[in-house]
């Protein structure tokens, strides 16, 4: 139980600066190390371009580390995105079992959750429609509806919180919520401080690919926030 | 997991069908259409114009074309479809071979449809069937392994140098032409004939045709070199692609 189920050691991970022979490297992640334990919700947070997002992809197995060293128990990990694989000549209803087999589902269970999808999604007959005649707003409530059954053993989370019009938003947040509340493992990605302190309760601080500290969520939010009052009073 | 990926690459499969159905106006005729307008090509300027046809020569180009439209396809859809799908493999965690494995099955079954109705207009110009064809099965399989390994080689590193697509399409037509898919290799002087026929394109063409044309049966000695030609090309592919993997979600698409 209290043997992590993921554990990054000075992990680094780079990336060519750009499309050409012998172009230099980058390091978008230089030096995190952090744990992840069954039950927890582990909160990333950090400036933009801090890595936050690369960090989650390692952690998700898309990214491997070029340096350093991960641990990993046999588990599924899956990055929550909307719309992955979503082909526009499709209709929802197909659109939904090929994102679904790709965000890890059996066929069976996702066609068992066709209905509960369409009725998420608010998508009435549309759903039988190539998804090419949806508005961005019903591709979005699709693509939630979709990403939302996934069951990994660890759920990630890039701040995609809320989508779609005011209405939607505050049911695909609650719904988000409530699945985090359920004591799923999660890790989430935020820049909403409000969110992380509410959802998570440990977090860890990474600035310039390097994480910083890691620790209970008020330990890491008092030295992020010292951090942040020293960096706006220095000439 | 294994399971889970035969389910991923059949649904796969049956949606890219679909969606090239929807895709354009017409849909499905487009499968016929687009080769019956290529051989119309070939027809007018070969036996037409130049005169330089032969006895034979519709149902020779037609079977030519068939075949090498079929192993095109696998090359060119299965050799860019990694590339093409450099989003989804930033996003998701799916072994990348699935991605021209999809393409290769869907233009697999694509072709059977056409072979079907190529079978039916053979019949109808005076090529009955006749008891070779029990040697066609084999000789979809060789054709299906060298294209297969040829798209997975293609595969593997179009998404590191995209540019390379753009020589791919020409080395195809210079291979089609190189291959007797338009005209009959006993044009070419005795002393390249040999070259020609260590071309696997050659062997698997020369097979088809023998069979459907002629009731002959293959050589089975060139067809066995050429599998294994094809088994160790359809290796390399794979493990390239392998070997390439953790790659693909760094690079831009």
């Amino acid at each position: 139980m209290n043997q992590p189920l993921i554990e990054l050691e000075n992990v680094g991970v780079a990336f060519s600066a750009q499309r050409r022979v012998g172009s230099g490297k980058f390091w978008a992640l230089e030096d995190v190390s952090l744990r992840l334990r069954q039950g927890e919700r582990l909160g990333i947070i950090g400036r933009n371009g801090a890595g936050k997002s690369t960090l989650l992809r390692v952690i998700a197995g898309i990214l491997e580390p070029d340096r350093g060293s991960m641990r990993r128990r046999t588990l599924s990990c899956q990055l929550l995105s909307l719309n992955v694989g979503f082909t526009p000549y499709l209709s929802g209803r197909d659109n939904a079992i090929l994102s679904g087999l790709m965000i890890g589902l059996r066929q069976r269970d996702i066609v068992s959750r066709l209905p509960a999808i369409q009725e998420f999604s608010e998508l009435g007959d549309f759903f039988d429609q190539p998804i090419a005649t949806y508005s961005s707003g019903m591709l979005m409530r699709l693509g939630f509806s979709v990403a939302m059954q996934a069951e990994p053993d660890v759920l990630l989370i890039d701040e995609v919180l809320a989508v779609g019009d005011a209405e939607f938003q505050e049911k695909s947040g609650s719904a988000l919520r409530e699945r985090m509340r359920q004591g799923h493992t999660v890790v989430l990605v935020s820049h909403d401080e409000t969110q992380i302190a509410a959802l998570c309760d440990r977090l860890v601080w990474i600035e310039d690919g390097k994480s910083i500290c890691e620790g209970s969520r008020d330990e890491v939010f008092a030295a992020y926030h010292r951090q942040l009052v020293l960096a706006s009073e220095a000439p | 997991m294994r399971q889970h990926l035969i389910e991923l690459i059949r649904f796969s499969t049956y949606a890219e069908l679909r969606a090239e159905r929807s895709r354009s106006y017409l849909g499905l005729v487009w499968w016929v259409a687009e080769p019956a307008m290529m051989m119309g090509a070939f027809w007018l300027v070969f036996d037409v114009i130049l005169k330089t046809g032969g006895p034979d020569y519709l149902p020779f180009l037609l079977v030519g074309l068939t075949l090498w439209q079929w192993m095109k396809s696998c090359i060119t859809h299965g050799g860019y479809a990694i590339w093409g799908n450099l989003g989804l493999i930033r996003q998701v965690r799916i072994p990348v071979l699935v991605f021209p494995l999809v393409q290769i099955f869907a233009d697999t079954i694509k072709f059977f449809y056409i072979f079907a109705l190529l079978l039916v207009v053979l019949w109808v110009a005076g090529f009955p069937p006749n008891i070779t064809y029990l040697a066609l099965p084999a000789v979809f399989v060789v054709t299906l392994l060298f294209s297969a390994g040829g798209g997975f080689l293609v595969s593997a590193v179009v998404p590191l140098i995209p540019d390379l697509r753009f020589v791919i399409e020409q080395i195809l037509t210079m291979v089609m032409f190189l291959s007797g898919v338009v005209f009959a290799l006993d044009a070419v002087p005795p002393p390249l004939q040999e070259w020609f026929a260590l071309n696997p394109v050659v062997t698997l063409l020369d097979a088809t045709r023998g069979i459907l044309m002629h009731a002959q049966w293959p050589d089975w000695l060139a067809l066995l070199k050429v599998s294994l030609i094809s088994v160790v090309v359809c290796a390399i592919g794979i493990g390239v692609v392998l070997r390439l993997s953790p790659r693909y979600p760094k690079l831009a698409s």
